[in-house]
Parts: structure tokens; sequence; C-alpha cells
């Protein structure tokens, strides 16, 4: 049952009395005392949190300091504009104008929504993306930016990487074969393992003279490469590791979305003599669309959450090639003391994931009407 | 699903040729599976390994000097035993918790008629939004106000929110017929025993999908009891184990670590062998998939 047809079952019947109002209630309780005090309250406390200077060392007192924490976060001194920074990045940003273009074409976004995703791409590749220190400038955090950057890299890299891989093996994997469901448990298995017992595993296997990897590549005659002191190597090698982890999950749901698509279709095709590529291109591909969408908002909104890697991995070296977004939120508030200053960050964080995963969902609301 | 969606070109070919692709593809597959298990087996490999044998060889698929001295060490001395515990705690409580709660919210929002109900759901949906990972630092001053952290409810209540489960749960009992409900109301049960005697028995496969889900997800919850378990008897075996890396001095002792890197993983892998069908499908259901 998908969520318009819930909501439509919730909203269905009127309170027959205080009695059934009394039971509904009795029922939601337990549930929404501990929803409201640890899901919604410390979203409305990072919030208001965000706002002061509030020192773990001196936990009782605090200090309001308005958008101080914030400007210090975002801004810096000396900051100048131009057209080249990063811009093949800025490009590839402007660049999706053209699905929100065509979603709007296709009137699979409205006019409204569709508006305000363009002129946010606009002003956030096109305008804030160009700002950056001048000559003797600096950004008042120096960590902020650079940590949110590798967060970005790593789910711009992951992000196709993971759900390609997990379309490509739940396509080979899609079979009633009994060899062939024992391979889909050795995909899986990975993805139960916890975060430690991965960098457990991996640390080693990365390591040059300790790894498996390492005695591949030289049995190959390759150099010995040390992947995780590798300021180009380790981003890579987290993501690698990651896709070991997770692509399971990924094949799971695609083996689902597989299982959905209407089996006559291919026996038409067949029937019309399609060959296998078009099979492909015509009806598994439109098929799988709902649960691609689905896939690549997971994707995304699990790795702008990354840390247990790099953190235990790397420690966000070397030389911060790692470091991400929840590391910088972590070490704020437990090395630096700085509480107020981390939840200005993780509301950062949080309003961008939701711009972003609201976006996905806009794409995704369309596709299903 | 039938084999046509994969071989549907193969059907008008000599059945010599389509054997021979068949078993190219599987074979294919296979060695990428063999590549996928190698690091497990090299882990289980190296903590069935002799510690003075690993100082000179470390990339034996099969163990060197073979020995279960590891997991006896293990056991006998250090912390792991008692981190163990403490996973093994709070993921059974949580878990339990968690579907307990979600179960009764759900029935409420599918079944019971309740004032305030239109604007009650929309408000749990709300919470799907919302990043766990993003929200650490209010959540560890809340129990630090209280002075609850390296403690068992600290690490189980944040996590017993879940408005994802209560959307599961939701989403499954309004797919169960009225009838059934009604019947049993003529007869005279009241809410709370249709609920315990009839709904619930119900939505065991939901339940069991949903709980397995939750189990790994809180087995393997890290960032959170960093931050509050900070006692190094408290920590979980996630934690723990993440505090014994990140330095290769280590490496002297890699079969112990490696004994300690199965045993943290054993109780999920035999858990996800069992209840595999559940865990695949509480991944379909969890992420709205179905």
């Amino acid at each position: 049952m998908l969520l318009p047809e819930v909501t439509q079952v919730v909203a269905r019947g009127k309170p027959t009395g205080a009695g059934s109002s009394r039971a509904g209630w009795a029922f939601f309780f337990p549930f929404l005392v501990v929803y409201l005090l640890f899901v919604l309250y410390p979203v409305i406390q990072a919030v208001r949190m965000g706002f002061y200077d509030h020192d773990l060392l001196t936990i009782d007192r605090r200090n309001w300091v308005g958008l101080a924490n914030y400007k210090r976060m975002l801004w810096g001194d000396g900051l100048g504009w131009d057209m080249l920074t990063m811009w093949p990045w800025r490009l590839a940003g402007l660049l999706a104008l053209i699905p929100v273009a065509q979603s709007y074409r296709t009137r699979r976004m409205s006019l409204a929504p569709a508006v305000a995703a363009g002129l946010g791409l606009v002003v956030v590749f096109g305008g804030l993306m160009g700002i950056h220190p001048g000559v003797d400038g600096r950004w008042s955090d120096s960590q902020f930016w650079p940590s949110f950057g590798n967060t970005l890299i790593f789910v711009v890299y992951s992000t196709p990487v993971i759900v390609g891989v997990g379309l490509a093996l739940a396509l080979a994997l899609n079979q009633p074969d009994r060899w062939v469901s024992v391979l889909r448990t050795v995909f899986f298995a990975p993805y139960v393992l916890s975060v430690a017992v991965l960098t457990l595993i991996w640390a080693f296997m990365l390591s040059p003279q300790l790894g498996l990897v390492g005695e591949v590549w030289a049995s190959l005659g390759l150099e010995r490469v040390s992947w995780l002191t590798d300021p180009d190597l380790a981003m890579p090698a987290i993501v690698l590791v990651t896709l070991w982890w997770t692509v399971g999950f990924n094949i799971v749901l695609f083996l689902a979305g597989l299982q959905d698509i209407d089996q006559s279709q291919y026996e038409a095709a067949s029937l019309d003599g399609a060959n296998r590529w078009q099979t492909f291109r015509h009806i598994t591909i439109p098929g799988l669309r709902r649960t691609t969408l689905l896939v690549v908002v997971l994707q995304v909104i699990a790795s702008f959450q990354i840390f247990g890697q790099v953190y235990i991995m790397t420690k966000g070296g070397p030389n911060g090639a790692t470091r991400v977004s929840i590391q910088h939120i972590y070490e704020s508030a437990f090395r630096d003391y700085e509480l107020g200053y981390a939840s200005a960050m993780s509301v950062f964080l949080f309003v961008v994931m939701v711009a972003i995963s609201a976006m996905q969902f806009q794409f995704m609301k369309g596709d299903e009407q | 699903m039938t084999t046509e969606t994969v071989l549907s070109d193969s059907v008008g070919k000599p059945p010599r040729r389509r054997q021979f692709r068949r078993w190219s593809f599987l074979s294919f597959l296979g060695v990428a599976a063999v590549i996928w298990v190698m690091p497990l087996i090299w882990m289980l490999s190296l903590s069935l390994s002799d510690n003075d044998a690993l100082q000179k060889n470390t990339t034996s698929l099969v163990p060197i000097e073979p020995t279960f001295e590891n997991f006896t060490t293990l056991f006998e001395s250090g912390r792991t035993p008692g981190w163990m515990w403490n996973s093994i705690v709070v993921t059974v409580v949580t878990t339990a918790l968690t579907l307990i709660l979600s179960a009764m919210a759900g029935y409420a929002f599918a079944r019971v008629p309740f004032r305030g109900k239109r604007i009650a759901f929309p408000l749990v949906l709300a919470g799907l939004m919302v990043p766990k990972e993003a929200m650490f630092i209010p959540l560890f001053l809340i129990f630090a106000n209280v002075d609850q952290h390296n403690t068992y409810q600290a690490l189980i209540l944040p996590r017993v929110a879940a408005p994802l489960g209560v959307f599961i749960m939701t989403q499954f009992f309004a797919a169960i017929p009225g009838e059934i409900e009604e019947a049993a109301v003529i007869d005279g049960a009241n809410r709370w025993t249709v609920f315990w005697r009839i709904m619930l028995p119900m939505s065991v496969p939901a339940l069991t999908a949903l709980g397995i889900f939750t189990f790994v997800l809180t087995w393997n919850d890290f960032l959170w009891p960093l931050v509050s378990a900070t006692n190094p008897d408290n920590f979980t075996i996630t934690t723990g184990l993440a505090s014994r890396q990140g330095n290769f001095a280590q490496a002297n002792s890699l079969g112990d670590l490696m004994a300690q890197g199965v045993f943290a993983s054993a109780p999920l892998l035999i858990l996800f062998f069992i209840f595999q069908r559940q865990v695949v499908r509480g991944i379909s259901l969890g992420s709205g998939g179905k």
C-alpha cells in the first residue's frame, strides 16, 4: 500500500463517542511520548542551541550569540567571487536544470516546485559556489567547507557506483535458480556486519604489507599501494569498501522492483520478436523507474550521514582528505567542547538533506501519477 | 519470476549453446561471489591462526597453525564478553520496545478513530525526514542534563522512537479486512483484547520483518553509543571493537583482533542465515518499496 492510500485509511471514520477516542489515544500515547522527547524535541533544541555559545565544560551556562555560529560556519574574511572557482562541479550542478525543465515540460513536475528547484540550482551552483577566500582572505572555520565538500564528494562518487553495481547484480541474480539464490545470500551477507567489523577487515585488507589486496597487486607485478594513506586514493577506497558493505541492500530493493514488473509484458515482447536489448530498454528500465528513484534517494540520504567508516579507518586523514561533516560536528562538540557551534552545523546538514530529499521526492511523486 | 526474463532471446537457439551461455554466465557470477566472500573467509582464517605465525604471513585463506587460542583468550580476559552482553541487552530491549510501540500506534492509526488523528499521523510521518545521525548533539544534552549517560536506557530510548516502524505497522493493519475485527467486537471483546488476541497474532510476519530490521540496525549502531557510552565498561561490541582499531601497532595480535571481529559478527550472520527471507522482506517494507 502506498502512502496516499494509507493516509486515506487513517483519515477514514469519525470518533464514535468519547470511549473510542480515549482508546485511540491510549494506543498512540506511549509512542508519542518517546517520539516527542527523542525525535521532535531534539530538532527544536538543535535550532535553539545553534544561537548560543554553549561550552560542554560549563554545561549550565550559555550565552546568546544570535547568528554568530552560522556566520562563523559559512563565512570568512576577505572573501571574493569569481566565475571559474570549482567550475567543473558548478557546471555539472547547472546541468541538473535540464532534467528539471524536462520534468516540467512532461508535466511530471508542476510550475512552482520546478521554478523553486531551478532557482535553487542557479543560486547555489551559479552564485554561491563562486565565493571563495581572496588573496589574504580565509574562512572563519577552515574545516567546515572542506569537510562538507568531502561529504559531497563521497555522495557524488558512491551513489552512481553503489546504485549501478546494485542494479547490475540484481539483473544478473534475478533468476529462480537454486545456485543463484546462494549467490544472492553471498552478496547480501556483508550488509549485516557492523561498521567496526567492516573497518577491521578492510583496514587490514588494504594494508600494503599485510592485506590480500596488496598481495594480489604484487602478484600482478604492480607496485603495492597504500590505499588509506594516499590523499588521492583514500576516498575512492572508502567508496569501494562501502560498496562491498551496502550493495546488498540495493540488490534487495532492485530485485523487489523487478518482481513487480508485469511478466506478461516480457511474454508479449518475446512474441513480437524483440531482442534482449530492446526488452531491457523498453520494459525493464521503465518498469524500474520508481524503484531506482527510491534507491537513489535512500543512497543519497545514507551517504550524507557517512561517519563510521572514515572515522575508524582514516580518522579523516590523510591530510583531511576523508574528513566528513559528521566527524567535524562530532569533534567540534566533544573535542573542542563547542556544543552550540556543533548544533548550528547539525541544523545546516539537516536543512541540506531535507532539501535534497524533498527535491527527489518531487520527482517521485510526479512519477506515480 | 521465470527464466524468460533473462534468457528471453535464447528460446529458439539450440540447447547446447543455451547451456553453454548459462554456465559461462553462472561461473562469471560465481567468481564475483567468491571475491565478495573472500574478506570474510580471510577474517575467519586469521582468527583461527596462531598469533606468532601471523607475524610472518597474513595472506593465507586457510588458518596457519590452526588454533582456537584466540577465542579462548577472548573469553578469559578483557572486556569483549561484557561488550557483547551490553549489545545483547540494548538490542533485544530496543527491538522489543520498538515492536510494541509501533504495533500499538499503528493499530490506533489504522483501526481506531480518535480525535486529532489527522494531525498526529502527518506529524509522525514528518519524523521520517529527521536524519538520526545529524541530531546527536541535542540528544546528548538531554541525557547529560539528567545525568543518564553510560546507561542502558540512554542507548535504548532514542532508538525506540521509530516513525518508520509506526508507518509499516499502520500500512499492515490498514490492509486487514474490517470484518475480522467487527466479529470480535460483536462477541463483546474490547479494543485491548482485539489488539492482543487477534491483531497482534495476525501481524507476526510484519513484526518479524520489522524486528529483524531493527535488530540489525541497533546492533550496528555506532555514532550514538560512541557519544553516549564513553566509559569502557559500557561500550557496545561495535564501539568496543572500534576502540581497539586505529593503529597498526596492534598488528602483532592480529589473530586476537580478528577473533573479536568474528565473535562480534557471528550473532548477526547466524540470525541472517536463519531469517534470510524476513530480512529481505524487512528491507522492502522498511524503505517504503512495497
